[in-house]
């Protein structure tokens, strides 16, 4: 991916880029917002990596003027003001998602990945399937070979947000963020009970598991470990 | 809105003291003018007849007896017209001459002085007149009596009394009248105040009291209070500021720390220092989540996170479903559907998975109950545990920030839990308490229902 990191922390850039790097991703690098917003309105970039507050022109005034000017590029804000409600003036200035400092690599990767994925995506269908794995959000049906798997509200939606980000790390906080629309550290393992939970419905009985726990980051579903 | 009832109003009070002391001085003033102006009418009516009496005493002593009754008979001739009254009596007490049948009984006073009523026909028409009179003894046993009809001052005193009395209703009447409109005027400007001020203290930062435009104390008083909510806001937005500032540091410098203990692991070659760095980021992980509780808290207690319309019944129905799996048959609850309230709808979720938490973490493997019910106008959360429950002299210590009660010391947690449930408590003008659940801890939460209307009356001026 063609990551434009806009960041006036250097060395936290720095860690950032190498990090991204080491991924495989091209990372161009602007210290302030003019110089981020010139880059950004250029174009060329998969996603942009975008501090909140940055010397010369604000985070939350270049996603809008990128916004205003058309560009749908996905944005990720960065910031070290708690998400309690500035995650919601992000988003309403046109951001896609939004981090607290101090982040995991893994937890930016994973966000990034998704918001490239969504980005290229055409309107989500109503069916999605994974191997044998069918889920349609019509009629609220899952089944597996063709056996139909019954499943509690909750656990249609958590299995349709791993399906639809197919193949990327969702991460714990992504899953509560998407799934119960909460923003906060639960503490305990409960995401991991509730994927548990969806594991033996989906995975117990069949041969190849779809689930997968990635170390350290998250959760994929994927035909492949 | 707290409208305080007319009975208790301080208004009221006063309108109806200030109703009956302006009573007071009428029955003050009014009656002076009646005993002054009937001791004037009675002194000029004394005078007369003494004057009288003494004059014919005069001609008693200068003239036979025939020529004074005669005298006495030609003044008596037209009584009504003069107004006198007059009676000769000899000395065994046979009447002699006047225009009163008879030598009334009324008892006199030393000095001579008596009153009685007459009854005297004219036109056909018994007429009741009240007489004032002086008895003088003359010479050789004879008595006179001499007297005027004070009728008028009968009357007088009649319409004076009279007078007096739709005074005072006149003055009970209006000043009860205008003390409830003054009272009502102001109790209702009062609850518009008071209105106003309650929104704006369940967030509405920047909102001013509106002002009549009178220029009256009340206006006065209002510019007072606006004064003061400037200088709250000031105070706030400072807090706040300060708030975000150390945020954005102390998060820029963990995020900074981070970044160089992950980027070491390109240097790592054995498994001892890749568990040393492991080590590291865990640490750095649990200061980023002790920093994060700390800022929420703040966060909170500022005041300055915006409040919305939050179904507090479906919040705490997801942290149920949330944490139900997490320990099979432990938890349960009862949950009164759609129960409104004015908050923040992420730290009230946070506060209930706080509870439950806890309540999982220090409930001895026993039962956790969940129970949301509205009792009055409040949304009233209990969480009940099985475990040791928290002393009656720890509770107040168990709210504090970072202090964690004997027992705890062996699960994980920052201490901060419950800080942040007693923070967000107060943001939501909520009330947190603990009780016994016998055996166990019940943490109660009592959140204000939203009301269904917010508008404000508009000052009654």
């Amino acid at each position: 991916m063609k990551i434009l990191l806009v960041e006036d922390d250097r060395r936290a850039a720095e860690y950032l880029a190498r990090g991204l790097t080491d991924l495989g991703h091209v990372i161009t690098h602007a210290y302030d917002g003019e110089a981020g917003l010139t880059l950004a309105m250029a174009g060329g970039f998969d996603a942009i990596v975008l501090d909140r507050m940055l010397p010369k022109l604000d985070g939350l005034e270049i996603v809008k003027r990128l916004r205003a000017d058309g560009a749908s590029v996905p944005v990720l804000i960065l910031s070290a003001l708690d998400e309690v409600d500035e995650r919601i003036q992000g988003l309403r200035a046109g951001g896609d998602d939004y981090l607290t400092k101090p982040y995991h690599l893994e937890e930016l990767t994973a966000r990034l990945e998704a918001l490239a994925r969504r980005h290229g995506e055409v309107a989500p269908s109503s069916r999605v399937v994974i191997a044998d794995l069918e889920l349609d959000t019509r009629n609220r049906r899952v089944s597996r070979a063709g056996r139909k798997i019954e499943l509690t509200a909750r656990e249609f939606q958590l299995l349709e947000f791993l399906m639809r980000h197919a193949h990327q790390v969702v991460t714990r906080t992504m899953i509560l963020e998407g799934v119960w629309d909460y923003h906060f550290d639960p503490k305990t393992n409960v995401i991991d009970v509730h994927i548990s939970r969806l594991r033996q419905a989906i995975d117990k009985g069949f041969e190849k598991p779809l689930l997968h726990t990635v170390r350290g980051a998250g959760y994929t579903i994927s035909e492949d470990p | 809105m707290n409208r305080v009832s007319l009975a208790r109003s301080s208004i009221a009070r006063l309108a109806l003291l200030y109703t009956l002391v302006l009573a007071a001085s009428m029955v003050a003033v009014l009656g002076t003018a009646y005993v002054l102006t009937s001791r004037i009418i009675e002194r000029g009516t004394e005078q007369l007849i003494g004057a009288e009496a003494q004059g014919l005493a005069e001609d008693f002593q200068k003239n036979d007896l025939d020529s004074f009754v005669n005298l006495i008979v030609q003044r008596a001739d037209d009584p009504w017209v003069r107004g006198g009254v007059y009676e000769l009596r000899g000395p065994s007490g046979d009447f002699l001459a006047g225009n009163v049948v008879a030598m009334p009984d009324a008892k006199k006073s030393s000095n001579g002085w008596i009153e009685f009523e007459v009854t005297t026909s004219r036109h056909d028409e018994n007429i009741g007149r009240r007489i004032r009179a002086k008895i003088t003894d003359l010479s050789n046993g004879f008595h006179l009596l001499v007297g005027r009809d004070v009728q008028d001052r009968q009357t007088f005193r009649h319409v004076m009394l009279q007078s007096l009395g739709w005074a005072i209703a006149a003055t009970l009447v209006f000043g009860l009248i205008g003390g409830f409109w003054l009272s009502r005027r102001i109790s209702r400007t009062a609850a518009a105040i008071s209105a106003n001020a309650a929104r704006i203290a369940s967030g509405a930062p920047g909102e001013r009291l509106p002002t009549t435009g009178s220029g009256d104390e009340i206006d006065g008083l209002i510019g007072r209070f606006n004064e003061l909510l400037e200088r709250v806001d000031t105070l706030t937005a400072t807090l706040r500021a300060v708030i975000d500032s150390t945020a954005h540091d102390l998060r820029g410098h963990l995020n900074r720390i981070r970044g160089a203990a992950q980027d070491t692991a390109r240097l790592l070659t054995t498994e001892a220092q890749t568990q040393a760095q492991t080590q590291v980021l865990t640490e750095i992980d649990r200061l980023g989540a002790t920093l994060q509780g700390l800022l929420r808290i703040a966060l909170a207690e500022s005041g300055t996170a915006p409040l919305e319309s939050v179904d507090f019944s479906s919040v705490v129905q997801d942290l149920y479903e949330l944490y139900e799996p997490t320990a099979p048959g432990r938890l349960s609850a009862s949950i009164a559907p759609h129960l409104l309230v004015r908050g923040h709808r992420q730290l009230l979720a946070q506060a209930v998975a706080n509870l439950i938490d806890n309540a999982l973490k220090y409930g001895l493997d026993q039962p956790v109950q969940l129970q949301l019910t509205q009792v009055d106008q409040q949304a009233r959360l209990e969480v009940h545990d099985g475990g040791p429950g928290i002393p009656e002299e720890s509770r107040e210590l168990a709210l504090h920030r970072f202090r964690r009660l004997p027992g705890a010391s062996g699960l994980p947690g920052s201490g901060l839990g419950l800080s942040l449930v007693a923070a967000v408590a107060r943001l939501h003008q909520a009330e947190l308490r603990f009780a016994d659940n016998d055996p166990g801890l019940t943490v109660i939460l009592n959140i204000p229902l939203q009301q269904e209307t917010t508008a404000a009356p508009e000052p009654g001026h």
